[in-house]
């Protein structure tokens, strides 16, 4: 149960160490690739932590420039995910993340979750982004549900858009979660990867629920709801 | 940081009220650092915004409930990276904050030991400004020495220091803080000392310090007593902040004492430099502000706008209208 392989991986680490190549300065590469020498040499997260914070100064939150075809490998490599828009600093801490040692499980999910614990909004937005890539995927199960419960809309933004990690690993409440929150708070539910595929009678049952709750209060009731529940019962 | 209220004195007698004029201030735009936001409402963020206010720094402090363990420290220094700094660029405004262990909690030895481990973690996020707020409150030696390992942070982090002066015993209490932080090895202009007052500016400015001032009813400076610092002192190295947090205080103190500077006839150089440039000057020596970054925050992506389910829920327009009886 794998959104991508140890080959695919391999393969999109190799896509997007030519993206950073293509974006980032000499030095900053440089830069990058002698932390992440330190962060795969140390017992402890320190450096990790220290490289982390830091590669905003050091990348720049320019908007990367990619090729078509490089979007094309991407989404063929691992469907439904997309970084045409991410920012130079997004796509480094990503892909920083890529280079963590995985051999040891506890090690590997303690590093990661320490991140998480003391991250700030950017930091937070990479680190759900990089769902998909992270190894032993249903580690981060409750992690990511913890974060469709985030109130910051760019988060939660993380999670839904994009991302293919949700619809392959969520129970169906939790999805169903992702989902009525993506209605209520204005999300352009058209980005939400498996939105059609994971459609179930209960997600049905509480957005005709939700629409009846809209409509006594004289609210609007976005499209893409019924384009859903017509879908169940059409 | 506040302190007890007096509520004899804050309710002795009738207070003659000029109402703020935005009319007097439109055009001018204000950098408040040092405001509590945690401890405010949207309301608060939304006259902010009207006011000019465009960009703030939030220290961390006392919460005014002691915390019992390290990891409400790590959620508190989190909010202030992660979801306040959000809540404010719903409003238009730039968040920064600066990180530190308050001088009152200092005093819980044990507790400030295992803050002081963790407060690496954060010092070198997108947007901390400085080590803050820290320095004295009872001055005693669990303070100094926590003080003291701050600022040494802060030296080898290469960031600005903003120290909180001591309600009691403050012209000492402000001599101390600077010799401290002169044997620690800090320059001057890498060090704000905050809460001045006519009593302490003097040598906070002699010795090369900034001297931030705070506008705080009753218990700090009142902006009438400000503006003749001003024309005393000059602009120079002077920067004012509201300091506003849970107790009585005013997030417009900024907005509101550059009206009254402008009515007293200060000229609008000086009076942005007060309320605007020096503090930008200030902090910017952590190399984490960009102007830049106070014009792209207006520019509010509608999916920025709509995306929290408890300030602007789903639906209802961003802004609303205080004066109508209708809540829709």
């Amino acid at each position: 149960m794998l959104l991508i392989d140890i080959n695919g991986l391999k393969k999109l680490n190799g896509v997007f160490l030519k993206i950073l190549q293509g974006n980032l300065s000499p030095e900053a590469m440089e830069w990058l690739l002698q932390k992440i020498a330190l962060i795969v040499a140390e017992d402890k997260s320190v450096q990790l932590h220290l490289c982390f914070a830091h590669l905003p100064r050091i990348a720049t939150k320019k908007t990367i420039e990619i090729q078509d075809q490089e979007t094309q490998q991407i989404s063929k490599l691992l469907p439904g995910f997309l970084i045409d828009n991410w920012t130079l600093d997004k796509l480094s801490r990503v892909w920083l993340l890529m280079q963590l040692p995985s051999d040891n499980r506890e090690t590997y999910v303690k590093k990661i979750n320490s991140l998480f614990a003391a991250a700030e909004m950017n930091e937070q937005i990479a680190l759900y982004s990089a769902l998909p890539l992270y190894t032993y995927p249903e580690e981060w199960i409750s992690r990511c549900e913890e974060g469709i419960r985030s109130n910051i809309g760019t988060v939660l933004e993380a999670i839904m858009y994009h991302n293919p990690y949700p619809a392959k690993f969520l129970s169906q409440s939790a999805w169903n979660q992702l989902v009525l929150k993506a209605f209520f708070t204005e999300k352009d539910v058209s980005l939400i990867v498996g939105l059609n595929e994971r459609v179930n009678e209960a997600l049905i049952a509480t957005l005709e629920d939700y629409i009846q709750e809209r409509l006594a209060a004289n609210r609007t009731v976005a499209p893409e709801i019924y384009q859903l529940t017509q879908q169940m019962n059409p | 940081m506040c302190c007890n209220e007096n509520f004899e004195e804050r309710n002795k007698g009738e207070k003659i009220t000029t109402v703020l004029d935005l009319n007097d201030i439109s055009g001018m735009k204000f950098f408040d650092p040092h405001v509590h936001m945690t401890s405010r409402t949207t309301d608060d963020y939304q006259a902010m915004a009207d006011a000019g206010i465009v960009a703030l720094i939030e220290p961390a402090f006392w919460l005014g409930q002691p915390r019992t363990g390290v990891d409400s420290f790590t959620d508190y220094y989190s909010s202030l990276i992660g979801w306040e700094r959000f809540r404010s660029s719903q409003f238009g405004i730039k968040h920064y904050c600066t990180i530190g262990l308050n001088s009152r909690e200092a005093n819980n030895e044990k507790l400030a030991e295992q803050v002081m481990e963790i407060l690496p973690q954060f010092i070198f996020k997108e947007g901390v400004v400085g080590i803050g707020e820290i320095g004295f409150d009872d001055q005693t030696a669990a303070e100094e020495k926590y003080y003291r390992l701050q600022l040494d942070l802060a030296k080898e982090a290469a960031l600005p220091v903003q120290i909180h002066t001591p309600h009691r015993d403050k012209k000492k209490g402000t001599q101390r803080s600077m010799d401290i932080a002169i044997e620690q090895g800090l320059a001057p202009h890498m060090v704000i000392v905050d809460h001045n007052n006519e009593e302490t500016v003097k040598e906070v400015l002699d010795r090369g310090f900034w001297a931030a001032f705070t506008i705080y009813p009753f218990t700090k400076m009142g902006n009438e007593r400000m503006v003749e610092v001003v024309k005393q002192y000059g602009p120079e190295r002077i920067m004012i902040n509201s300091a506003a947090d849970w107790g009585i205080s005013d997030p417009l103190a900024i907005p509101k004492t550059a009206a009254l500077m402008k009515r007293s006839g200060i000229s609008l150089k000086d009076i942005e430099l007060v309320t605007y440039r020096n503090a930008i000057t200030a902090f910017a020596q952590s190399g984490q502000i960009d102007e830049q970054d106070f014009i792209k925050i207006k520019d509010i992506d509608q999916s920025q706008k709509f995306a929290s389910n408890s300030i602007l829920r789903g639906g209802q327009q961003p802004r609303i209208d205080k004066n109508s009886i209708i809540i829709s």
